[in-house]
């Protein structure tokens, strides 16, 4: 029975490590790009795979009772949470950016990106045939 | 049996302030970012992940010292957080136009072009 206990709390943390390392990774990622719609990918994985081993270990850590249960729903709550508000941060940025030409080409509608896409590919066959 | 079991317990419980200590360093380096980003949203994906750190640390905590209802807490917590999010940005929003198209609407007031209707 000891041997088991032991597993337990290796596996456990293990796991809580490796989340530690994820929202690591994610501090990396959030001072090293430079601009907020990049920023955001960095921030988003941290909400739901870093929040998700930190809190798997957790469970594996405390054992079979009511409080893992309650640790899942937190997990379950932020998959939902994380993608709404992160569209809604990137909405933000978006409608209130005078110059977001500066950062990223911005399409005004769907038949002008449709037409750049068809106007490159006509380019790109038409360099191979010759 | 029982010495042993200590010894465990002692792991256990070092390891949970480890994990803390490292929690704690992570969010203050997120509050330097809050406090650096050149834009709003870069404050509030700041704030965000900022608000998943303590959800996680509040859960090491509940562990540390085995109080089961620190998790409901910690629930509430990430309930909370979502509904600041989608408050701020909302608000911001609404805030930014009223703050930089008023005065096109004045203008097309002026010219009898009435943007909203005829209220």
């Amino acid at each position: 029975m000891e041997i088991l206990e032991w597993i337990r709390l290796i596996a456990g943390g293990a796991l809580l490590i490796s989340g530690l390392t994820i929202f690591l990774i994610e501090l990396y990622g959030i001072f090293h790009l430079k601009y907020v719609l990049n920023r955001m990918h960095a921030a988003a994985m941290g909400d739901t795979l870093g929040i998700s081993f930190s809190l798997v270990g957790l469970m594996i850590l405390s054992g079979f009772n009511f409080t893992t249960l309650k640790m899942a729903l937190i997990v379950v709550f932020l998959w939902f949470a994380s993608p709404v508000s992160s569209h809604l941060l990137a909405r933000l940025e978006v409608s209130t950016n005078e110059n977001l030409n500066k950062h990223c080409q911005v399409y005004p509608n769907l038949e002008s990106l449709e037409r750049e896409l068809k106007e490159e590919k006509e380019k790109e066959t038409g360099g191979d045939s010759k | 049996m029982s010495e042993s079991s200590t010894f465990l317990e002692t792991i256990h419980q070092g390891m949970y302030i480890i994990v803390l200590i490292i929690l704690a360093v992570m969010l203050f380096a997120c509050l330097i970012r809050a406090v650096k980003g050149p834009r709003v949203a870069d404050r509030i994906v700041a704030v965000n992940m900022m608000g998943t750190m303590v959800m996680v640390m509040i859960a090491v905590l509940s562990l540390y010292l085995k109080e089961g209802f620190l998790i409901d807490v910690c629930l509430i917590y990430a309930l909370v957080s979502f509904l600041a999010v989608i408050v701020i940005a909302k608000v911001y929003m609404g805030v930014y136009e009223e703050k930089y198209h008023i005065d096109e609407n004045v203008e097309a007031d002026k010219e009898g072009e009435k943007p909203y209707g005829d209220s």
